[in-house]
């Protein structure tokens, strides 16, 4: 249903409409598709770059990390070998204890470096240089047995949580003669504050997340605080792994081993600040495709304009000719050579035969019409002629009659009395033909002049103008209510003269005949009847009732001139009404005719 | 000649003129009835000129029953030339003619006409018309001296 109404909304709408829209959608469909297809392979590519640079990024760090704790244990391994601190140590802290403290002293380096002790073969402590009050209270013991460190050397331990802070010992053997007799244990603490990390970023140019852990998997660090919980799980290293960080970040991540330590260095890439660069990249899509459009849509409604005012032109001219204009021919210069130019020219070319035809023809109904005419009016003095010419003679055979009936009745004898009688009624008759005969063609002419006919009373007056003129009194006359109509007031008169005049002629040998005058209402139109109980018709004959000289009953059943019907007839249809019959022989018959209510 | 005409009757047909004077002499109205053929003669008698030169134009008819289809000069015209002459245009006037024809009708009227019948087809009708018409025109109509 819903894509019936929007195909019904697209064809109202014009060419010069649709055009724009269709370029404007092939545009869209077009920028939409280009734009993700190209979203897909730049986001693609990003990603595999992304990992590359990860790759490097984590590779790189782990070896500088290990070159840093290398650095460290060069430093350590430096003050290890000493002569003074290898003499305190024999002495147990009792010779060169001065210098021993010194040398200590000198391994503070930064402020990360909180702590450094010197421990006999017993791991005791004899010399304590400290750069804090923290209490490292670590197990010495376990420390040495996993670093395993040797005659000679240092070793970098794991990283510790103390007290909500990260620190990390640096363990180094003080040899005599390849034999341990000490320990110094050095604590660096890894605490960076969350603008020194942004300014590392910075500087490397990667926004990234760096871990440390330990390789046991015992603690984290984001070298800022500790993490009791690591945030993703490590498989392997030289890996990389994707997870849905706590923040509801997905990273890419790898994990990569720093030589010299127990530590495994982690580094995490969102994805969405790797994909910055493309999201920025689809930003400028969508920007270029809505001006792309606005112009394709201003190209198209400037084409679609140039397309549809030839046909503008050829629609102005054409309604120009349905009202019956031939003056205006579609203009083609501006656009002669090409297919509208064409469709121009072929339409004037139509157009002037259009007018060549219409021309005739009009020239063909003038000369039909003034034909029409002549017959009309030869048909006019015909009906003059007869009605002056006929009737004269017939006034004097009428006359003439009557003067010999008159003046030698005497001298006719019966059967002369008869004769001369038929030859009087003969006459009036044919005059009464001619009569009807001559207002039956006169109807033609006249126009109808509609007023508003009080049908009750023109009924009325009817009936009692007929009943003055001499039927006997046994009628019995029911004018029902009978509603106003507009109408030619004369001629309906002379209709309901003629239909109850018919009533009382054919009731006339019954001897208790009724007339009735009734209606019946319709929404449009309204139906007049008269109804009699007389002669009645065979309704196989109704067809020949309403023409003209047609009869049902003989002359010397009924009189009549056989017009009267036929004239009522022509009246209703001037009125665009309706005239009809029933009737049962010997029984009656009901006449209607409808009369339109406007 | 001189003697004063009651009515002057202008008919071509010779059998319509017969039965109209019947009719009028029926009801003893016939008596100054002058009978004439055609227009042409008419409108001699009603100015005095013609074969009718030595007549008084001054010698008015009561009323004129004027047919209009006849041969020479018609009804019509003879109604006209009597309307528009000062001395003749009180005559009363009487169209008489077997049709109705609108056209003539209204003619008629314009150019003053007094009264316009259409002769009725059968005889009796016709003849209690013609009777009708003189009785009223003779007995009841009142007309300048």
């Amino acid at each position: 249903m819903r894509t019936k109404t929007d195909h019904f909304l697209f064809s109202r709408l014009s060419i010069q409409q649709r055009l724009p829209l269709l370029i404007c959608t092939l545009l869209l469909a077009s920028v939409i598709i280009y734009g993700f297809a190209n979203y897909y392979s730049l986001k693609k590519a990003t990603l595999i770059i992304g990992k590359e640079r990860l790759n490097s990024f984590v590779v790189e760090l782990a070896s500088s990390l290990g070159t840093s704790a290398q650095s460290i244990i060069k430093i350590v391994n430096t003050t290890a070998a000493q002569k003074t601190v290898v003499e305190c140590l024999k002495s147990d802290g009792k010779k060169f204890r001065k210098e021993t403290i010194d040398a200590l002293d000198k391994l503070h380096r930064d402020s990360t470096w909180v702590l450094v002790e010197l421990l006999n073969k017993n791991l005791v402590p004899i010399i304590r240089s400290d750069k804090s009050t923290v209490n490292l209270k670590v197990n010495i013991k376990d420390l040495i047995s996993y670093t395993k460190v040797g005659p000679d050397s240092s070793k970098v331990g794991k990283i510790y949580n103390i007290k909500g802070l990260v620190y990390h010992p640096v363990i180094t053997a003080v040899t005599n003669q390849k034999h341990i007799i000490g320990y110094i244990v050095s604590w660096i603490s890894i605490h960076e504050t969350p603008k020194s990390m942004e300014q590392f970023y910075q500087l490397v140019g990667i926004t990234a997340d760096i871990y440390i852990e330990n390789t046991d998997g015992s603690l984290w660090t984001n070298l800022i605080d500790p993490l009791s919980k690591s945030p993703f799980k490590i498989k392997k290293t030289n890996e990389l792994i994707e997870f849905t960080n706590t923040d509801g970040r997905w990273m890419i991540a790898r994990a990569q081993y720093i030589p010299h330590t127990y530590w495994l260095v982690v580094v995490a890439f969102s994805e969405q600040n790797m994909l910055n660069g493309v999201n920025s990249f689809v930003k400028w899509i969508v920007l270029i495709g809505i001006v792309l459009m606005a112009i394709g849509i201003l190209a198209a409604w400037v084409m679609s304009r140039n397309i549809t005012k030839p046909l503008n032109q050829l629609m102005a001219a054409a309604m120009a000719i349905a009202q019956g204009n031939y003056s205006s021919p579609v203009p083609i210069d501006e656009f002669k050579y090409d297919e509208l130019g064409k469709l121009a020219n072929a339409f004037n070319i139509m157009i002037s035969e259009i007018y060549l035809a219409h021309h005739e023809l009009e020239n063909k109904v003038e000369e039909r019409t003034a034909q029409l005419e002549n017959v009309n009016k030869e048909l006019e003095a015909f009906s003059y002629s007869v009605s002056h010419d006929l009737r004269t003679p017939l006034r004097a055979i009428s006359g003439y009659s009557i003067m010999l009936k008159e003046d030698y009745e005497a001298e006719l004898g019966t059967e002369g009395k008869r004769i001369i009688h038929n030859i009087i009624t003969n006459a009036k008759m044919m005059g009464q033909l001619i009569d009807d005969l001559l207002s039956f063609s006169r109807l033609g002419k006249k126009e109808l002049v509609r007023t508003q006919i009080d049908m009750q009373l023109l009924a009325k007056n009817v009936v009692n103008e007929l009943l003055q003129s001499g039927p006997e009194d046994k009628y019995n006359f029911n004018i029902d209510l009978l509603p106003p109509i507009k109408a030619d007031q004369v001629m309906i008169k002379q209709v309901l003269l003629n239909l109850v005049n018919n009533a009382i002629k054919y009731s006339s040998k019954k001897t208790d005949p009724k007339i009735v005058i009734g209606s019946i209402e319709k929404e449009t139109k309204t139906i007049y009847y008269v109804k009699d109980n007389g002669a009645g018709f065979d309704m196989a004959y109704a067809n020949k009732l309403f023409g003209v000289f047609q009869r049902l009953h003989s002359q010397e059943e009924f009189e009549g001139s056989g017009v009267g019907l036929a004239l009522v007839k022509r009246i209703i249809e001037k009125h665009k009404g309706e005239i009809w019959a029933e009737g049962i022989e010997n029984e009656g018959a009901t006449f209607y005719f409808s009369l339109p209510k406007t | 000649m001189n003697d004063k005409i009651e009515i002057l009757l202008v008919e071509d047909n010779q059998h319509d003129a017969e039965l109209t004077i019947r009719s009028l002499r029926k009801v003893n109205l016939a008596n100054k009835l002058v009978h004439l053929k055609d227009g042409a003669e008419a409108l001699d008698f009603i100015f005095a000129k013609g074969a009718f030169a030595g007549r008084q134009i001054e010698n008015k008819p009561k009323v004129i029953l004027l047919d209009i289809k006849m041969p020479k000069v018609d009804g019509i015209e003879v109604l006209r030339q009597i309307k528009s002459n000062d001395i003749t245009k009180t005559i009363p006037v009487v169209i008489m003619t077997s049709s109705k024809e609108e056209q003539d009708i209204i003619t008629s009227y314009n150019l003053g006409v007094n009264s316009y019948v259409v002769k009725p087809v059968d005889f009796e009708g016709f003849a209690k018309a013609v009777a009708e018409l003189g009785f009223y025109w003779l007995m009841i109509n009142e007309l300048p001296e």
